[in-house]
């Protein structure tokens, strides 16, 4: 299976910034520093358990409801 | 009036702590007082001093490894900006005593929601700014600017304090008082447009290291590229392996976000691992950086920023690498005057935060 992580980032991104595209940019940065490179990521990115399983960290850890 | 900045050289903190007051006695609305002062003052004396002179406000600060106000680089100082009821509308500090306490952030961040009256989540990111104070040898700087990253998209923007290179102990002050191993978040609401400048003096070149066997807790990387760090690192510039410290400044790492880097520069070598003055995580792609003119980058990030819209007052958090550079190119003279027109201060700090924590780098926060 490919593309569940760049579906999870995408997600993160969006509901973070909630529409308010001044965000995005910060909201990047902070996956970046956190390990998670979204621009990394495409369609046809494995779904590794390693990072699927640090996007979940990452959005408990932001208090995010995310549809998986 | 917006700001009033002074400084003493004085070294009595009594002394010192009077002749600030002195400079700022003409001003009668004024709100918070911010200062710096050298670790060589007596932390409890200093603290409680300041706080004697400004009975009526609120002070609060840190210990530095050197100063930096208006024009000036200084050593053995204490520097201190003064807000006016005309340039914040409202405040809250909080200090963090115990490091070790997981939810100390989240703690803080209650007693902001309380304060203001509003969720953390919810507050405006363009009208509220934070400052970060965290003690500079306590490891703690990314647990702590990582939680605020998650629980808040206000910006938050600091520097690790300092004990004028002696590594032993670093102190913030709040409300009269000394604390270490602590940290201080203040969340100001300003009444007048900010900014924040992050500003470092490298360039990427085409060269990269990823950490692939690594303790975060000690902020140090065993292996690079599953070859040890050391000779990894040598490797790539193209050097002996024995030398490597010799290349730490002109050559550290960055984390890259958008062609900007995030700089990891390393303090020494264990055998063959290095240790970092921050953390980096395993498989984090690392470019190798070059190191450029400080004083050139500087002025040019500031001038961008100023043609915008003028700067009218500056809080510069300053690398005490970028200090200690400026030093060995007899350039601390030519750094202080790219902000002399600029009412600033700012000290030499033992790392930066901005979105994380970060070496290297200026951290600026201007008001308009």
């Amino acid at each position: 299976m490919a593309g569940q992580i760049k579906n999870l980032v995408e997600q993160i991104i969006k509901v973070r910034c909630n529409g308010n595209p001044t965000l995005i940019n910060p909201t990047k940065i902070k996956l970046i520093l956190k390990g998670i490179n979204p621009d990394k990521f495409n369609d046809e990115s494995e779904d590794d358990p390693i990072i699927i399983g640090k996007l979940q960290t990452i959005i408990k850890d932001l208090n995010l409801v995310i549809e998986i | 009036m917006s700001v009033k900045i002074a400084y003493s050289t004085n070294t009595s903190s009594k002394e010192a702590s009077q002749e600030i007051k002195e400079k700022f006695s003409n001003e009668n609305n004024l709100k918070l007082v911010l200062f710096f002062a050298s670790s060589n003052y007596d932390p409890n004396e200093i603290a409680a001093e300041m706080q004697n002179n400004f009975s009526s406000l609120k002070t609060f600060g840190c210990t530095t490894s050197g100063e930096l106000i208006s024009g000036l680089m200084l050593k053995n100082s204490i520097v201190a900006m003064a807000f006016s009821d005309d340039l914040i509308e409202d405040f809250s500090v909080e200090v963090l005593d115990d490091l070790n306490k997981k939810d100390a952030v989240d703690l803080a961040f209650k007693n902001f929601e309380s304060h203001y009256e509003s969720k953390m989540q919810e507050m405006d990111f363009k009208k509220y700014v934070g400052l970060t104070l965290i003690d500079g040898l306590s490891l703690a700087e990314e647990k702590i600017i990582d939680r605020i990253g998650d629980l808040t998209n206000i910006p938050f923007v600091g520097g690790s304090t300092g004990d004028d290179l002696k590594f032993t102990k670093t102190h913030v002050f709040y409300n009269g008082k000394a604390f270490s191993n602590s940290a201080i978040l203040a969340l100001l609401k300003p009444k007048v447009d900010f900014d924040i400048i992050k500003t470092q003096s490298f360039k990427a070149l085409d060269k990269k290291l990823i950490p692939t066997k690594i303790n975060s807790e000690t902020r140090t990387v065993y292996e690079f590229n599953n070859i040890p760090a050391v000779k990894a690192y040598t490797d790539l510039i193209g050097i002996d392996i024995n030398d490597a410290s010799k290349y730490f400044m002109h050559h550290p790492l960055g984390l890259m976000a958008n062609d900007e880097p995030f700089v990891r520069s390393p303090q020494q070598t264990k055998d063959y691992a290095m240790v970092f003055y921050c953390n980096v995580s395993e498989n984090m792609e690392l470019s190798l950086l070059e190191s450029g003119n400080i004083v050139d980058d500087t002025k040019r990030d500031l001038d961008l920023a100023n043609q915008k819209r003028k700067i009218k007052s500056m809080i510069n958090f300053n690398c005490i690498l970028r200090t200690l550079e400026l030093e060995a190119k007899d350039q601390t003279e030519a750094y202080g005057k790219v902000f002399e027109d600029i009412p600033t201060i700012g000290f030499s700090t033992y790392g930066e935060q901005y979105l994380g924590h970060i070496n290297q780098t200026s951290t600026i926060l201007v008001f308009y």
